[in-house]
């Protein structure tokens, strides 16, 4: 039918973990770069840091899920780990970590995409 | 994971991914492996990640079918510091849930989220 666009998800192959880096780093880099840890408003920068990175994701307009967790934690010498662990397609499917610091706090945002079917 | 087509775009009630099943399985396992486990910086690295495949392992034998997993484990040494962690996600709020546990002792503190996405 003329007019008429095949949509073709083609060869889109996997999740592009550099490009979700790039934009993760800036999010976070927006919300909290040149802050000190304040407990009063550290709330506020989780949720917004979280936000922003799942609206840019979403910008990006590929067919996913996202799952965009973000932890914030103030310097005092404690040690902190965080391990995953998933059950999915991996041929289509990704995450990306990125770690972040600045004098007083340490900032790790993970995402996550599953391919919708 | 078999991706068979079934045509459900929706799982039946029965099969749906419930967070208060999976979280009393996170807290059993948590509750088994940290209870009285000092912070120790070389162990807990590998702590986690077994920590992580052993809830994925469970909760995958719990019986949600057709459902992907995602495990995070965070677990962190007590110092008194200020922590704070939040997720947001994008999914179908009908089909796709989480469940979180924390676990907090005197020298460490473990958050454990399991996110279930259902594959259409």
């Amino acid at each position: 039918m003329p007019g008429m666009e095949d949509f073709h998800n083609g060869s889109e192959g996997s999740f592009n973990s550099d490009e979700a880096d790039s934009v993760v780093k800036e999010c976070i880099e927006n919300v909290v770069a040149g802050d000190d840890y304040s407990q009063s408003q550290v709330n506020k920068w989780t949720a917004s840091i979280v936000e922003r990175c799942l609206t840019q994701l979403v910008k990006m307009g590929k067919p996913y899920k996202y799952i965009v967790t973000c932890a914030v934690m103030q310097k005092t010498g404690a040690g902190l780990h965080t391990a995953n662990s998933c059950y999915w397609d991996t041929a289509m499917d990704g995450s990306c970590t990125v770690r972040w610091e600045n004098r007083t706090m340490y900032c790790v945002v993970s995402v996550f995409a599953v391919a919708i079917a | 994971m078999e991706s068979s087509n079934t045509y459900l775009i929706r799982p039946n009630h029965q099969h749906k991914f419930k967070p208060a099943i999976v979280k009393e399985c996170v807290r059993e396992i948590v509750r088994e492996r940290l209870s009285g486990l000092r912070y120790d910086p070389e162990e807990v690295p590998e702590l986690s990640r077994s920590l992580a495949d052993c809830i994925k392992d469970k909760v995958k034998n719990a019986g949600f079918d057709r459902y992907k997993l995602v495990v995070q484990v965070v677990i962190g040494e007590q110092r008194g510091q200020g922590v704070k962690m939040s997720c947001r996600c994008l999914w179908d709020a009908d089909t796709d849930s989480c469940a979180e546990d924390v676990f907090i002792n005197d020298s460490l503190f473990c958050v454990v989220a399991v996110f279930g996405i259902y594959y259409y």
